[in-house]
């Protein structure tokens, strides 16, 4: 499977070049095998990034990367991968030795956040290493076509005023023969004395004279809130 | 005004439409394009030694790799865009991986899905020739076999890679200086060809250099005396690497004699080509397989037919003898190569026939009659490979990929063709909307009744009228299907038919130019169908087109060209040319009327010209400050209808746009300082009035920018110093008249004002700006384009790494969203939502949904017959097309309309009405005769 990263050994020969490989493990989201072959990752610094395609071993090998810091991203048509931060530096392995080698380090990093602001570390070593990258999640290209169905019809505001009206009208006196003779009395009270009523007639006379097209026009009868009436004349003569 | 307010306001909460799942499809198309096929590098191979099937494997010209399924023409996979033009590809036999060389990259590619096995690349070095090693000491090896490069232009030499890992076995450099042309191998030795050049000039001398394949060791070499014929490489014919004999041949310039030698021996055998008629050009065509017969092909191609002759080699003697002729046929055709077993086949393809015959014996196998089809209309096949079934003494079937002359790449299944993929559409540099000739002429017509007077005119309304009603017995003919259809919602609206009755205005035609030098007109509406297709050196013979730029004039399109002295003018609906005389008669009017501005770049400076050509003397020049290089302008497009000239606030105030027609966007850089500089300059004026600067900013990569309506916006890629965040950035901008809410800032209402003559301080635009996080670069942007610009725009943008379009609704990137809190319920009613520093694009903005659309160049976008709708083309490598609509589609029924289901309530109502009509009706009678009480 994996004699690919054995075969790059010869290539990696500048001094200050380090490789890695970042593998997509087989996890219960996605099966790696079945990503198409444009799938790649990228590492980003500056200038054009460093571009690597998926190897039947699942993996993006990297070659070559020089110092830096590098973002990295990985591009796939179905699903949807998390950044990661990749730091290339050259440090000595013994303490004084002056044998520089190369280490790679990645974490999790946020888009839109300062790039200091590292996440979870995902791999720290020397050439070679093997940095695993999750996928977040599998991308829906489609909007779902809102079928027909009666909840929904009936979840409709229309529908349900409809409704509440039509039983009103026929549930309404039904319920008044039902009643027993003190309640009906003390119902038939409370509705001259307009408890219920009172306040209604207003709203309704205002919802039946509602002007809509004055309203549409912009004509108000509150008092302006600008209290400067020019510029409100100006707008309203140009809209 | 309100009710524009309204309905934007619609459009901002809703959601941003996405693409739905019966849609996608349909109403879009994909070329998915690798670009025309190297002949070499193109064959028939089963992706895993138990395959049923083959595939067909390529390397195109702008050396990308791909795998086609020859049943339907469809792209099985493909790799990303070569560096270089000159590939190579070769398959082992019963092996599931392919291997490539392009330019110093070489790779495995596993042969069924297209993933990287290993790569490799060379150093300073150019992967010249590319084979693979079939058999060891004569045994093949049935594990990975190893591949043989040839390297040149730097360190010369041939490497053996593993074929396993690509680790490279052992190499063999070559320090004398010569060419290096081929490598080939026969079972027990590799031989590789140079050419010897002697410093005294003349002719080169062919050398070759047998090599162990173990060890790399040079065994023996010897030189052929090419001196009279061979001066560069193109002079040498070859074939038949990885045969039993493979051969090297070469003629002399009138192409006269034609030499053959057996590569291993040092014999030169002579023959005399055909003297009937000058060659052109002579192909040899041999075998590829090891254990096939030796035998050979030889193509001559004259100016008015092509003819070609076989050979066999014997081994033991190791001589060479012409076989049989196949006859001269008028016309062109070409020859292709298949083997089965040891036998080999050779085909003819011709345009109206495809012949087998056996190598053997001159007998015709099989001859089928093509079937035309309209897209080889005119065309003749340039080079293809085949794959031939034998059974007994004839061939029962047929399939051959061929690359026609016109750029199509078809597959001729016996006599019928299969597919045909339109290759010469990769690499597309230009495209521009055209529109159909049935709305032209309308246009037309009515604009001629409009110059007329009122009594001409009324006639030739009633004429016009008279003339379209020739179309209603057709039309009533086609109602009842056309019905039918659009109930059980199965019409399929890609006929030409649908293209002249189109109510919805989304057939327009795209006149697209490619750097070859080929213009097709290609329907939008129509997934994509190719209406016409030219090439354009017939209208300027001896020009070297390279890269031409179109201009959508009314009904023609003018072409122009560095390699062209004048442009051409080639009307947009046959795709025949129009003499300069008269496209200047039809345009020229309009242009007095309105006065453009043309800019250009020079020294550094954007100049602005009056008139449609850069004149003497510029009106204006904007130079940037020192240090500072302008990279690219962008003007507000010339047709960006604009519905409303203000934004109703959430209170019902209004804030006013600046809709300055004249605007153009400056992008410069800083090298130095890694600053990008946006400037807003007045194109009538050329004064400045805006300006921002970013720094930390990568300036090699690009940036790009997109005008529309009072907005701008522009993407840049911050450099890796940026210590506060890493990626990419998009701004967004918008220009409004003034900061304060129902004001129209220091112009006022005065009727007129120029920006050019100034009386008082100029009106400077008030700018908001924001800037978000976005996860991708950005190589290009535009904006979609409506009617009437009532529906709310989307910014289309191209990412290269993901290779898609996504369209990101202009409510989204809206720089008024508030800023650290929560938006307020008036803000909220203006669809504003709090900023967030980042933007993921959401997939369902993609607008290419599951396709991959590599290469994208240029995006265009039109309007459509609905003010909904707008019409998306994407050009580059690939080419793709759609149509979007950003506020939904308020003004047709989608496909989600069950007109069965409306049909079936209104039945169902009416058979509710026949019951309960005599309930009713007895209810009133009884209600009459009942006494009241």
């Amino acid at each position: 499977m994996r004699t690919s990263i054995f075969a790059l050994a010869p290539l990696a020969s500048a001094a200050s070049a380090a490789r890695f490989i970042l593998h997509i493990p087989n996890t219960p989201l996605v099966n790696p095998s079945s990503l198409t072959s444009t799938t790649h990752a990228t590492l980003q610094s500056s200038g054009a990034p460093l571009d690597a395609y998926i190897t039947r071993s699942n993996s993006f090998n990297f070659n070559n990367v020089s110092v830096g810091s590098y973002l990295a991203t990985i591009h796939s048509r179905d699903y949807a991968f998390e950044p990661l931060r990749i730091d290339v530096t050259l440090e000595e392995a013994i303490e004084g030795s002056g044998d520089k080698r190369e280490k790679v380090a990645a974490w999790q990093t946020f888009l839109g956040n300062e790039w200091d602001n590292k996440g979870e570390s995902r791999g720290e070593g020397g050439n070679g290493l093997v940095i695993e990258v999750q996928p977040r999640m599998p991308k829906e290209y489609y909007q779902e076509r809102a079928g027909f169905s009666p909840l929904s019809f009936l979840k409709n505001p229309m529908i349900l005023m409809g409704l509440f009206t039509l039983i009103m009208v026929f549930g309404m006196p039904y319920l008044m023969d039902n009643m027993d003779p003190e309640t009906k009395a003390e119902f038939e009270e409370m509705q001259k004395k307009g408890v219920m009523g009172s306040g209604n007639t207003n709203t309704a006379q205002q919802i039946q004279n509602f002007d809509l097209a004055s309203w549409m026009a912009g004509k108000t009868d509150t008092p302006p809130r600008n209290p400067s009436p020019a510029p409100q004349s100006q707008g309203r003569k140009r809209g | 005004m309100r009710v524009n307010a309204a309905l934007a306001l619609a459009a901002c909460l809703a959601p941003a439409a996405a693409i739905f799942e019966d849609d996608a499809y349909h109403i879009d198309f994909h070329y998915a394009l690798l670009g025309c096929p190297k002949h070499e590098a193109t064959f028939f191979q089963k992706p895993y030694a138990a395959s049923k099937a083959s595939l067909l494997y390529t390397v195109s010209e702008n050396g990308t790799i791909g795998a086609i399924n020859p049943k339907d023409g469809a792209l099985v996979w493909r790799s990303a865009r070569g560096a270089s033009g000159n590939g190579h590809l070769r398959a082992g036999e019963d092996q599931d991986t392919v291997i490539s060389a392009v330019g110093n990259r070489i790779a495995a590619w596993s042969a069924s899905d297209g993933r990287v096995v290993w790569e490799t690349s060379i150093h300073g070095a150019v992967a010249e020739d590319l084979e693979i090693l079939e058999q060891e000491d004569g045994i093949s090896n049935n594990d990975a076999k190893d591949a043989l490069v040839l390297v040149a232009h730097g360190s010369n030499g041939v490497k053996r890679l593993d074929g396993k890992t690509g680790r490279v076995k052992w190499t063999f450099e070559d320090t004398s200086g010569d060419t290096p042309f081929q490598v080939s191998s026969s079972p027990t030795t590799l031989y590789y060809v140079s050419l010897h050049s002697p410093l005294l000039g003349g002719g080169s001398k062919i050398r070759v250099t047998s090599l162990s394949p173990i060890t790399g060791k040079k065994l023996d070499s010897y030189t052929l005396s090419s001196e009279g014929e061979v001066s560069t490489k193109e002079n040498i014919l070859f074939a038949g690497a990885n045969t039993a004999a493979p051969i090297l041949a070469w003629t002399d310039k009138a192409h006269k004699v034609l030499k053959v030698n057996i590569i291993g021996t040092k014999g030169v055998s002579s023959f005399n080509t055909p003297a009937s008629e000058s060659i052109e050009s002579i192909v040899l065509h041999a075998p590829r397989k090891v254990n096939s017969l030796p035998h050979f092909l030889v193509e001559y191609q004259t100016a008015t037919g092509h003819s070609a002759e076989v050979y066999h080699i014997d081994l033991n003697k190791n001589a060479i003898s012409q076989a049989y002729k196949l006859p001269l046929l008028k016309g062109k055709g070409t020859f292709a190569t298949s083997t089965t077993d040891a036998n080999v086949y050779f085909t003819r393809i011709t345009p109206d026939e495809v012949s087998v015959v056996a190598s053997v014996s001159h007998g015709t196998l099989g001859k089928w009659a093509m079937n035309g089809s309209p897209s080889l209309a005119g065309a003749y096949p340039v080079h293809g490979v085949a794959e031939v079934v034998v059974k007994g003494n004839s061939a029962s079937a047929i399939r051959s990929a061929a690359l026609f002359s016109n750029g199509q790449w078809a597959l001729i299944r016996n006599n019928e063709i299969a597919w045909t993929r339109p290759e010469f559409l990769s690499g597309t540099v230009s495209a521009v909307w055209a529109q159909l000739p049935e709305e032209e002429s309308l246009a037309h017509q009515l604009e001629e009744e409009h110059h007329q007077d009122a009594i001409s005119a009324y006639i030739h309304r009633v004429q016009r009228h008279l003339r379209d009603v020739e179309h209603l017995p057709a039309w009533l003919q086609n109602l009842p299907s056309r019905i039918l259809g659009s109930v059980t919602g199965q019409s399929d609206s890609s006929t030409i038919e649908e293209i002249q009755h189109d109510t919805f205005g989304f057939h327009k035609l795209v006149i697209s130019a490619t750097e070859k030098g080929r213009l097709s007109a290609l329907d939008v509406g129509s997934q994509g169908k190719i209406v016409w297709s030219i090439d354009l050196h017939q209208f300027a013979p001896g020009a070297a087109i390279t890269s031409p730029s179109l201009k959508a004039l009314r009904g023609f399109v003018e072409v122009k060209d560095p390699g062209l002295a004048s442009p051409l003018f080639i009307n947009s609906t046959t795709g025949s040319q129009i003499s300069s005389q008269h496209a200047h008669n039809q345009w020229l009017p309009n242009l007095d009327q309105e006065t453009l501005i043309t800019y250009k770049l020079s020294d550094g400076e954007l100049q602005g010209f009056l008139g449609t050509e850069p004149a003497t003397q510029p009106v204006w020049t904007f130079t940037p400050p020192p240090g500072e290089k302008i990279i690219r302008y962008t003007a507000r497009p010339a047709k960006d209808p604009v519905a409303s000239i203000g934004k109703v606030l959430g209170d019902r105030r209004v804030l006013y746009k600046y809709l300055n027609p004249n605007l153009v966007l400056v992008t410069a850089v800083s090298e130095t300082g890694r600053r990008a500089s946006i400037y807003l300059v007045d194109s009538a004026s050329g004064q400045l009035l805006h300006t921002a600067s970013h720094y930390g900013v990568d300036v090699s990569r690009s940036i790009p920018s997109t005008f529309s309506e009072n907005w701008f916006s522009y993407s840049l890629t911050l450099d890796s110093a940026s210590r506060e965040s890493r990626g990419y950035q998009l701004i967004v901008s918008e220009l409004f008249e003034s900061p304060l809410p129902d004001d129209r800032g220091p112009l006022g209402d005065s009727a007129n004002s120029s920006t050019v003559l100034p009386n008082e301080e100029a009106a400077k635009p008030h700018v908001i700006s924001q800037s978000f996080q976005i996860p991708e670069e950005i190589s290009h942007m535009t904006v979609t384009q409506t009617r009437q610009g009532i529906t709310s725009r989307e910014l289309i943008v191209t990412l290269p790494s993901s290779n898609s379009i996504v369209g990101i609704p202009r409510g989204v990137i809206d720089p008024r969203r508030p800023v650290g809190r929560d938006a307020t319920a008036q803000e909220q009613s203006e669809g504003l939502v709090k900023y967030a520093p980042i933007i993921l694009f959401d997939p369902k903005w993609h607008l290419n949904h599951k396709y991959e659309v590599a290469g994208i160049k240029d995006v265009i976008t039109s309007e459509s017959g609905l003010e909904s709708t707008s019409l998306v083309f994407a050009y580059g490598k690939d080419i793709f097309g759609t149509r979007v609509a950003p506020s939904f589609t308020f003004d047709v029924l989608g496909k989600g309309f069950n007109k069965v289901q409306m049909l079936l309530t209104v039945a169902a109502l009416f058979v509710g009405v026949l019951f309960v009509a005599p309930l009713v009706r007895r209810k009133q009678i009884n209600s009459l005769w009942t006494v009241p009480q």
